[in-house]
């Protein structure tokens, strides 16, 4: 039971990692960046492949994490801000970062072939008994990194400067930028950290999966359906229906069946769009609109 | 000259039938490498225009038709396996079970929003992917051939080649007439103000997520056509429905040029025969691809056909057709209001009892509003910034509901029903910043406005140029129009304008037009003055008195108090949320809190 639920935990922060990186570029952007999942698959290929030609560990994953952020930042170079710059409110980028996923996605087939790369095993290799249940300190250290990614955002976002001009770029750009606001300079922050955050999981993730070009698939739908669960509005919102989707999922496999993860976040994701379209985190969240529809004689809502 | 271009409407219409069947025959008589080139082709050009109709015409990028399409290929299949019916009975039966999914994927996403509706139809992509990967039934990955379309008789197939040619066609010909039509149809500048101008289209009398809903199932089913069709040309494995295939169709219809009647089918043919032409690595194919994927978006966003008409554009007025046409009035003879809900109600045209509304609560911002508009006046409505001006409008346009009070119009109470509904009472109103169609036409923006007099538009619009009752209305629509807008001043050489092409001034006289063509009861407009110039201005008023002297009834909203005072019987004055006082102008000026609160004396 315990080792469902820490199991659970430690795949859900890894989709929820993932799952943020969406939201932090969604929340300044207003763009979903399709090909945040093969960011994930970046920096576990290259760790890979680094650690294979004799670098030290820490030393490839660095470098793999200052690619797959570097990265982040190309597409929006390559991919968002053209398609933005012509028509702001367009949805043409789902064209051109899907594109660019598989472009990616391609490319690192052709270096790497399709088959898998092993990852350092690092921290992995060492155990942790409690009562009950058995982590590796890789699975702790993912824990800690998850906790820390949405209390370091919402730090930033509420305590600083930095955040509540943000706040207000996600808001309105165009007004935001009428008191100074760089809109530019957030956006390539934006897509930074979603390519920073996309490449820790992976890196978070790697002793488990090991390297192919088709993890960024799995992670990236994995991740976006976490989004789904938690809503996209608020990266916090984001991480949490990663938790939700992972110890769900690992629950499924314990108790329906070992392919139940298959399936499982589908009818997970139909749920919550069903029940709470928003996302079960989002700011107006369902019982709250539940509760107001109810009192609608006294409020009165929208026509 | 009417009758002859009609005549040669027909004539290039039959040319162009007599060359699609020449074509098709050429097809279904070629060797079987060129037919699976033309035919996968073809199945793409169905899917793009079916794709285009929803992305294109009404702004919904959808990324469900790769898993649509599925439904309509595998259902075919396993339905043929498995229950041996008759593959012409399936054809419904798959239509109708697409066009379901998409009605229930756009109820369901379209609530919360357009982007809302992307990520869903993405996510149900991949739910059929991974449903048919994993499925014993559908064999998983390895996938299944589909069932064979019965072939011509013996001599006949002597004459006309291999029969699954020709339903393949009969595909792609249904989908052209149904798209061509809808394009060609009233509904047309309806659904583009769905898009690019939802509060106008309300306001109109357009359902709008109705209207959404309606046109991505139709588009659903039209894929699912195309995946009957498919089941029958080659073998299907879940690869050929992944996500991937959803965002190919979304580049060919933008590489070609969205919301063009040609460029759907341009670009699936463009897309289509690639894998053909260039044979490379499969990995660097790929490579290739999504690059394309990117630069068609990024270079290209208009697509080809979008290049050629702005090309064409800029032709067109280097050479020259510089009309800096001022609008000028003119005096029309008064027609007679014949709107059946004048006769209700008697002489209280509008009538709002004890209002309130909050949109926190907690945090009223109307409190017990009264106000009575006498029917055949100009009743003006004042108040300082903030004062609830806007809201009590959307309160009376529908647009909001009250928490209290009641509205009756020309003796309904209407306070429950939704804005599209409020056209049907003689209800019209206007914005205060006019949000229209930038790619229309002032005549066909000003068509929308008689959106709600015209019967079963939408269902008549799939084969518009077909039904003689049909071009009757569309001939009507752009008198009753070209009426309205010769009434607020916008004569003929206006009238093809596109609305991007026009002054601020022209706009808001447009938007007028719209809103008085369908003779309404009662009118309500929204800072019609904001951003006019002098002349303008008093050329509204004189529209004003004119729909005055036609009986109908009239509400201003304004911040020139000089011009409310000037033009208006009543006037009604907010300030805070809370009524100060409302009666006949004369009596309201010398009000001693008017002057206070609002005149600054």
């Amino acid at each position: 039971m315990l080792q469902v639920l820490l199991s659970g935990l430690t795949v859900g922060t890894i989709y929820g990692l993932v799952a943020m990186a969406f939201a932090v570029v969604f929340y300044v952007t207003k763009v979903v960046n399709f090909a945040t999942g093969q960011l994930l698959m970046v920096s576990i290929l290259l760790t890979a492949g680094l650690v294979r030609l004799g670098l030290p560990d820490w030393l490839g994953v660095g470098i793999a994490l200052i690619a797959s952020t570097v990265l982040g930042v190309i597409i929006y170079f390559v991919a968002v801000r053209p398609v933005l710059k012509f028509d702001r409110f367009s949805f043409a980028w789902l064209v051109s970062t899907l594109g660019i996923a598989i472009v990616i996605q391609a490319t690192f087939a052709i270096i790497f072939g399709p088959a898998s790369q092993p990852f350092p095993r690092g921290l992995h290799q060492i155990p942790v008994h409690l009562p009950g249940a058995t982590l590796t300190v890789q699975e702790i250290l993912t824990l800690v990194v998850g906790a820390l990614a949405v209390l370091g955002w919402e730090l930033v976002r509420r305590k600083t400067l930095v955040g509540k001009l943000g706040m207000a770029i996600s808001t309105d750009p165009e007004i935001a930028s009428t008191f100074g606001a760089n809109v530019t300079a957030y956006a390539v922050g934006a897509f930074a950290i979603g390519g920073f955050l996309a490449g820790l999981a992976g890196i978070l993730v790697g002793p488990i999966t090991y390297g192919n070009p088709y993890l960024g698939d799995t992670y990236g739908i994995s991740g976006f359906i976490a989004l789904m669960i938690g809503g996209i509005q608020r990266p916090a919102a984001a991480m949490g229906g990663g938790l939700i989707l992972g110890v769900l999922s690992i629950a499924a496999n314990s108790y329906i069946g070992a392919q139940a993860s298959d399936w499982f976040p589908f009818v997970l994701v139909l749920l919550v769009l069903l029940l709470a379209p928003n996302g079960v985190f989002a700011s107006g969240d369902s019982l709250r609109k539940l509760f107001r529809r109810r009192s609608s004689l006294t409020v009165g809502g929208r026509a | 000259m009417i009758a002859a271009l009609r005549k040669r409407s027909w004539i290039t219409t039959v040319i162009l039938l007599v060359a699609f069947a020449a074509a098709t025959l050429f097809a279904a008589k070629a060797n079987f490498g060129l037919q699976s080139v033309i035919t996968v082709t073809a199945i793409f050009v169905v899917l793009a225009l079916s794709l285009d109709l929803v992305a294109g015409v009404v702004g919904l990028y959808s990324l469900g038709h790769a898993g649509l399409f599925a439904i309509g290929a595998y259902g075919t299949t396993l339905l043929a396996r498995d229950l041996h019916l008759n593959v012409f009975l399936l054809l419904p039966i798959v239509i109708i079970a697409a066009a379901l999914v998409g009605a229930l994927l756009g109820a369901l996403s379209l609530r919360v929003s357009g982007l809302y509706f992307a990520m869903t139809t993405f996510i149900f992509t991949i739910i059929v992917y991974v449903t048919l990967s994993n499925s014993a039934w559908t064999m998983g990955l390895q996938g299944l051939p589909g069932p064979l379309f019965p072939n011509f008789p013996r001599d006949v197939q002597d004459i006309f080649g291999r029969s699954v040619i020709w339903a393949v066609a009969a595909v792609v010909l249904i989908t052209i007439v149904i798209v061509w039509s809808i394009r060609r149809s009233a509904f047309y500048p309806v659904l583009l103000a769905v898009r690019d101008a939802e509060p106008y289209a309300r306001a109109n009398g357009v359902r709008t997520s109705l209207v959404k809903v309606g046109i991505f199932a139709l588009s659903a089913g039209l894929a699912g056509m195309a995946g009957w069709a498919f089941s029958f040309l080659v073998y299907q494995s879940p690869g050929q429905f992944g996500w991937v295939q959803s965002v190919n169709l979304l580049v060919m219809v933008i590489i070609g040029g969205m919301n063009t009647r040609l460029g759907p089918i341009l670009g699936a043919v463009l897309v289509g025969i690639f894998p053909f032409v260039v044979k490379i690595d499969p990995f660097l194919q790929e490579v290739v691809f999504g690059a394309v994927f990117v630069i068609v978006v990024v270079f290209f966003p208009r697509g080809i056909i979008g290049l050629v008409d702005l090309v064409v554009r800029k032709i067109r007025s280097a050479m020259g057709r510089g009309t800096t046409a001022v609008p000028t009035v003119e005096p029309v003879a008064v027609a007679p209001a014949a709107s059946a809900a004048t006769t209700r109600g008697g002489d209280i045209a509008l009538s709002a009892k004890g209002i309130g509304f909050s949109y926190v609560p907690g945090v009223p911002v109307l409190r017990d509003i009264d106000m009575v508009v006498r029917r055949g006046t100009i009743h003006g409505l004042i108040g300082p910034n903030g004062s609830g001006k806007s809201t009590l409008v959307n309160l009376i346009s529908g647009e909001l509901r009250p928490v209290q009070g009641e509205i009756e119009l020309n003796g309904d109470r209407v306070e429950q029903l939704s804005a599209p509904s409020r056209p049907a009472h003689g209800l019209m109103r206007t914005f205060q910043s006019a949000v229209l169609v930038r790619e229309l036409s002032i005549l066909e923006n000003t068509t929308v406005g008689l959106y709600s007099t015209v019967k079963r538009i939408a269902a008549r619009s799939v084969i518009w140029p077909l039904l003689p009752s049909a071009r009757r209305d569309s001939r009507m629509l752009r008198e009753k129009a070209g009426a309205a807008l010769e009434s607020v001043g916008l004569q003929k050489s206006w009238h093809g304008t596109q609305l991007r092409d026009v002054p601020h001034g022209v706009e808001q006289l447009t938007q007028l037009a719209s809103s008085i063509v369908s003779d309404p009861s009662v009118l309500v407009l929204d800072e019609p003055l904001a951003g006019l110039s002098g002349a303008e201005v008093t050329h509204v008023a004189e529209i004003l008195h004119r729909l005055r002297e036609r009986g109908v009834t009239v509400i201003v909203i304004e911040h020139q108090t000089r011009f409310i005072f000037d033009n208006c019987d009543d006037v009604t004055v907010l300030a805070a949320g809370e009524l100060v006082t409302s009666g006949p102008a004369a009596e309201v000026r010398a009000n001693a809190r008017v002057r206070e609160v609002y005149l600054g004396q």
